[in-house]
């Protein structure tokens, strides 16, 4: 009697335990679906989290009240240290690169890095490894981000201009996000986020590139990085570079992430054989 | 155009111009005097105020602006006697001899005045000598939108 007794605490410990898990695991699914945008429980009414809501953009990528601009504009602002400053993005001799960053998100955190690791190379406003484009970034006003944070942060040779405004004009949808500027042509040549700056460094570069060579710094246009083609030489991209381009494209043609082109209406569109 | 603004003095850049109009205090018992400096080239970080380290960078097409104020015990000296910018340049005020620091090529113009009770140095450097008739043209575009009015 006692034996079985003890075989059923047993078992009902175990059940248990069992039990546990797969409420647990019920939940992170819940979850991960509650991150994707699946609404649980009340349907359409859901709000979607972490997605963006779909929107369909014009070629240049522009959003919202600019949706009309599709050229580049300067940008004004102030410095970490509260002075004025601006800076010539259009109808200049050289190309920029603006790299919209945060103090706060974490993927920023490795552009905060690399850019005062590289603090010497960059030699103030003008990077050699891009081809001689100027790296200038760009935060939000001073009322939208921490001071304290940002003057850890700065690289001490490297132009940070805070202009939330910027942001607005650029229609920046999220950080980090980079925009590439021809100053000649007054145009943007390629946009879009990334991962790494070696990722970055190496998509300017390819941009360069397609365009007709080391020269390419000193012609007036470049119509930015185009898709590989069949029969083009292997460009050995690695994964994320490869994404990161494709995204530039999409980006480029007006499909931002959350676009509804991106995502099949039914799963039909997905195997039509089925 | 981009507007730039602070310590009452403001200005409207042409397209592609840097500007940037800060103070520089290291000695916290005195008050802070603004600078501004304009450029059609990129304006590094770490620069002189009358444009060391960033003159050196300029090609032959570019223009520096420097506009440097002093202390108000300066405005009644002889040397900040004139009154205003003295607007446009002439090719012929750019010489090789007024520049603060002789690279050759450039061409520098320099200005002490005063305007709405504060003393000045305007200071100008052109890439080329050769250009001083384009450059000098560009300098007084930027220039000419430039107000100064009195500190708060």
């Amino acid at each position: 009697m006692m034996a079985l007794v003890t075989i059923e605490t047993v078992l009902i410990a175990l059940l248990a335990i069992l039990v546990i898990g797969l409420l647990r695991s019920h939940a992170e699914i819940l979850s991960k679906l509650h991150e994707l945008g699946a609404g649980v429980g009340s349907g359409d009414t859901d709000p979607v989290v972490n997605v963006p809501a779909p929107q369909r953009l014009d070629r240049g990528g522009r959003t919202g009240a600019s949706v009309e601009r599709l050229t580049p504009v300067d940008i004004s602002g102030v410095t970490v240290g509260g002075d004025a400053i601006a800076v010539g993005v259009t109808g200049s001799t050289h190309r920029t690169l603006l790299a919209f960053l945060s103090s706060g998100c974490s993927t920023c955190s490795g552009f905060w890095k690399a850019f005062r690791l590289e603090g010497g190379v960059l030699g103030g406003s003008v990077v050699p490894g891009l081809g001689g484009a100027r790296l200038v970034i760009v935060t939000r006003d001073p009322s939208e981000e921490s001071i304290t944070a940002l003057g850890n942060l700065v690289p001490s040779k490297t132009v940070v201009v805070m202009s939330t405004k910027a942001w607005s004009d650029y229609a920046v949808p999220a950080s980090p996000y980079f925009v590439f500027v021809d100053g000649p042509s007054s145009s943007i040549v390629g946009e879009g986020t990334a991962a790494t700056w070696d990722q970055v460094q190496r998509l300017v570069s390819l941009s360069f590139a397609d365009e007709g060579g080391a020269n390419g710094a000193t012609r007036k246009t470049m119509p930015g990085a185009r898709m590989q083609a069949p029969g083009d030489p292997p460009n050995s991209l690695s994964g994320p570079e490869r994404e990161l381009r494709n995204d530039m494209e999409l980006a480029r043609a007006g499909i931002l992430p959350g676009d509804p082109s991106l995502y099949a209406k039914d799963i039909g569109e997905v195997f039509p054989n089925v | 155009m981009t507007r730039l603004a602070a310590h009452s003095i403001d200005v409207e850049l042409p397209n592609g111009w840097d500007g940037s109009i800060y103070s520089r205090n290291s000695d916290p018992s005195t008050v802070a005097m603004p600078i501004m400096h304009l450029a059609t080239f990129p304006l590094p970080v770490q620069r002189g105020d009358f444009g060391g380290g960033a003159v050196e960078l300029m090609g032959s097409d570019d223009v520096f602006v420097s506009l440097f104020e002093y202390g108000p015990e300066s405005v009644s000296q002889p040397l900040f006697r004139g009154l205003g910018m003295n607007l446009p340049l002439s090719p012929r005020q750019f010489n090789p001899s007024g520049l603060q620091r002789v690279i050759r090529g450039q061409a520098g113009y320099q200005r002490f005045f005063q305007e709405a009770g504060r003393a000045f140095c305007l200071y100008v450097v052109i890439g080329s000598v050769f250009n001083a008739t384009r450059l000098a043209r560009q300098a007084t575009n930027a220039l000419s939108s430039v107000r100064i009015g009195v500190p708060a």
